[in-house]
């Protein structure tokens, strides 16, 4: 029971999924869903396969396109009034399609073989028998999965395998029952088992599955009749993801919040996030680069051949031995998951041609996470060109050389805390010794904290929050920006503050060392256990009975942002200037850890409507708590 | 500082990515080995209470960071205070090995230690279980002669450990512990006299004061 059978040489590539299709075991809402065919599988590297006029005309398309959206694209450019209007990314959605593909046809043969298989093998498994049983059908169903993508194809590509066709449809009946009988989720990762200390047990996740999912089948009606309204092709999205999605919205901005379906959301996140332009612009260029540096050795190559194993050690997709595991638990060693599986081999060649691409960047640690989960939604290419999108125009900095980024925006989210929910602010806002940083002192000595909150925004919450609340929070991400990477992290903030375990350990905070220990360790867990995305993403954004952090807008994130780069430059340029006048190696060492914190005199000033709009909702909220208790 | 009311003693666990800080780390206090470590972004701690021999229950703090070079910079907040230092290498990586002096630096000009000269450290090669011939070729010779050469011969303690089979790691963290105890006993002994809060206090006005000279 292999998961890949692929052929070994990179030149072979799967063709892929679709073949997810199953023979639907009845469902109430069903006639329209038979041999569901969730997924466009764009061959790989397919838009080289695409005729080539097609592809100039395309190009063409997109030229006029890429002049409105210029400004769009700029850095600059991801501003958004408040929480009004998304209206820029108009008309981004035509002619997208050069990803689309004829491969599917071939895949769309495979139909319900492999779904009856899926049924019947799991069937006879008894749900309430051992860990091992279970273990057994649920690598079935994902290698089932798996193994029916691959068919022989004759194409060569240097860009081998579709990881897309991981994500498994649960308006399927026998997939959703399948889920929930696995030991595995819809992605490949491996639940909680109920030793984990920190996450969340697979009880606990299954019954939260039970309601999430047909939450999820609701959503997708909707985004069905959303597409439909839009004149996007209601078969299409029936049969297989769409490529094209409606124009930025109110409406759709909405219904992103709400969650995009799972088999749609690689395609969805390229198409807002620009992935269609910058793909058009660099036709090739990934292929090129990935030829470039096969077989080179560097620093960076060094860390990330590290750091491959340890991306997603816990996804079946990312680590064969998983899958054997139940059988040789005992000997299991390093031999048993050493076949490197292809997502591995994707992850590798995304990563050092990204690093060969950005050398400002190189590789940086976290990368590999944010690489990771792109590969689970989308091919190498996609995910190759999203991550500069990322570094280039949603974080930038974060991963550079000396993570400027990071330290910037770590002062903008401490200053936002402090802004926005002062009550905890005055807990976090102390160094280990207990003294509590004044205003002028934040940028120079980030709080303890920021050890946690930064890796929220290196990793973009992938591995500390549960992967579907992760998921929901990238649909926002990649349609809004980077300030719901900040909305979410206040959201979080708030969350903790609120929880009755915080509060019983911040009472006892005289500041000491101990508590502050505590605290911190308390931050890095709890969002581990924000299994309902919902919750997360309604406090967030929920006008009453929320927190209301949906009003922080970008511009206010840019500004501050800007005033936070330019207290360190300024801070960097003093420092070096006073590192040069000569003193003992003590002097300059005391000096150093001093931080300078008499350097910064500027305080940022936050716009105060938007603060009283908190505090507004915020009183409206706790009247409206009262009148629906009575 | 002396009014807390359990020893708490801060360990920071240091080395390139990779070497298997967090494999460490969760072999003392979890007594478990996996393959399933992600790489660690950022830092984590975990905490273990231990006796010392002498009869003295300490709390260890554990630290562990994220190997890549550029993570230094976000270290500087909770190198402060430290009472240990573990350096970290691969024993099949000479490279990590070469590293030891880099990050020994980087520790003493960030954690601003009272008596850098003096602050504990221990080394620890790992993955000793791996087949010999992957192991750095002559070690023993390499590794003294960066003891002596780049970390000042300075006569760290120095173990080889596997994370994976568990050897020596548990000998390793009870000289960490000693180590750490003698050097948070040492700074209480001077906190009496010159406490290194104030001085750092002290040294902030004069730098205050030399800044608007400038």
């Amino acid at each position: 029971m292999s998961l890949y059978e692929a052929p070994a040489t990179t030149t072979g590539h799967l063709a892929l999924p679709t073949d997810k299709t199953h023979s639907r075991s009845g469902s109430s809402y069903s006639g329209n869903y038979s041999f569901i065919n969730m997924y466009d599988c764009p061959s790989p590297g397919s838009s080289h396969a695409v005729d080539p006029t097609v592809e100039s005309e395309l190009e063409e398309l997109h030229l006029t396109e890429e002049l409105n959206s210029a400004k769009r694209l700029g850095e600059v450019a991801e501003v958004d009034e408040g929480d009004e209007g998304d209206g820029q990314g108009q008309g981004q959605g035509q002619g997208q399609e050069a990803d689309e593909d004829s491969s599917v046809k071939e895949s769309d043969t495979s139909d319900s073989k492999d779904g009856t298989i899926v049924g019947s093998d799991t069937s006879g498994t008894n749900a309430g028998s051992q860990v091992s049983a279970t273990m057994v059908g649920s690598s079935s169903v994902l290698s089932l999965a798996r193994n029916s993508n691959i068919s022989v194809s004759t194409r060569t590509s240097s860009i081998p395998f579709d990881p897309t066709s991981s994500i498994l449809d649960i308006s399927d009946q026998a997939v959703h029952d399948q889920v929930l009988k696995s030991n595995f989720d819809r992605y490949g990762f491996k639940k909680p088992s109920s030793e984990g200390s920190n996450g969340v047990s697979g009880e606990r996740y299954n019954t939260w599955f039970k309601d999430y999912s047909r939450y999820l089948e609701r959503n997708k009606k909707k985004w069905q009749a959303l597409m439909k309204n839009n004149g996007l092709g209601e078969a299409e999205s029936r049969t297989k993801p769409p490529n094209r999605f409606p124009p930025k919205s109110d409406k759709v901005k909405k219904l992103i919040r709400k969650g995009i379906p799972a088999e749609w959301r690689g395609n969805a996140w390229f198409f807002y996030a620009g992935g269609h332009e910058k793909l058009n612009k660099h036709t090739g260029v990934y292929e090129q680069i990935v030829r470039d540096t096969e077989g080179v050795h560097n620093k960076d190559t060094e860390v990330i051949e590290r750091d491959l194993n340890r991306t997603f050690p816990d996804n079946i997709y990312f680590n064969k031995s998983l899958e054997t595991k139940h059988l040789k638990d005992s000997q299991l060693n390093s031999s048993a998951g050493k076949e490197e599986t292809q997502s591995i081999k994707s992850l590798r060649r995304v990563l050092v041609a990204f690093a060969h691409y950005q050398p400002h960047i190189g590789y940086c640690q976290s990368l590999n996470f944010l690489a990771g989960l792109l590969l689970l939604f989308m091919r190498e290419e996609r995910c190759f060109w999203m991550l500069v999108i990322l570094t280039e125009r949603i974080i930038p900095k974060v991963h550079s050389a000396n993570l400027e980024g990071v330290h910037i925006d770590q002062g903008v989210l401490m200053l936002c805390i402090k802004e926005y929910i002062p009550q905890l602010w005055g807990i976090l806002g102390k160094n280990f010794e207990g003294e509590t940083l004044s205003e002028d002192k934040i940028l120079t000595r980030l709080p303890p904290v920021t050890l946690v909150t930064s890796s929220w925004f290196m990793s973009v919450f992938v591995g500390n929050l549960p992967i579907e609340t992760t998921l929901r929070v990238w649909d926002i991400l990649w349609y809004e920006g980077s300030k719901s990477i900040f909305r979410i992290s206040l959201t979080i903030c708030k969350m903790c503050l609120e929880d009755t375990a915080f509060n019983s350990r911040g009472n006892v905070g005289s500041g000491a060392e101990i508590d502050q220990i505590e605290l911190f360790q308390f931050m890095q867990n709890y969002p581990k256990t924000i299994i309902d995305p919902n919750i997360l993403i309604d406090n967030c954004f929920k006008k009453i009975g929320g927190y209301g952090f949906g009003s922080l807008s970008q511009d206010e994130i840019n500004k501050c942002r800007e005033f936070v780069g330019k207290q360190r430059a300024r801070l960097t340029s003093k420092k070096q200037s006073v590192m040069k006048a000569e003193m003992s190696d003590e002097e300059r060492r005391a000096l150093q850890s001093s931080g300078f914190d008499g350097e910064i005199h500027d305080v940022y000033g936050f716009h105060r409507s938007i603060m009283s709009g908190v505090a507004w909702n915020k009183n409206i909220s706790n009247r409206m708590k009262k009148k629906w208790k009575k | 500082m002396s009014s807390r009311k359990k020893t708490l003693l801060k360990v920071i666990i240091l080395g390139d990515s990779g070497v298997g800080k967090t494999s460490l780390m969760q072999q003392f206090v979890n007594s478990k080995f996996s393959h399933q470590y992600k790489a660690t972004i950022g830092a984590d701690f975990l905490t273990k209470e231990i006796t010392i021999d002498n009869g003295k229950q300490v709390t260890l703090q554990i630290w562990d960071t994220a190997g890549q070079e550029r993570f230094q910079s976000l270290g500087v907040a909770f190198y402060r205070g430290a009472d240990c230092c573990v350096l970290c290498y691969d024993v099949t990586n000479e490279k990590s090995l070469n590293n030891l002096a880099s990050w020994k630096d980087e520790f003493l000009i960030q954690s601003n230690a009272s008596n850098p000269a003096d602050f504990p450290f221990i080394i620890i090669g790992n993955k000793i279980d791996v087949d010999e011939s992957k192991k750095i070729p002559s070690l023993q010779k390499k590794l003294n002669n960066i003891t002596n050469n780049q970390l000042g011969g300075l006569n760290y303690p120095v173990f080889e450990t596997s994370a994976k089979d568990a050897i020596n790691v548990e000998p390793a963290f009870e000289v960490v512990a000693k180590m750490a105890l003698q050097q948070e006993e040492l700074n209480d002994a001077g906190n009496d006299v010159n406490d290194d809060y104030n001085d750092a206090i002290n040294i902030h006005l004069e730098s205050e004061g030399s800044g608007c000279a400038c």
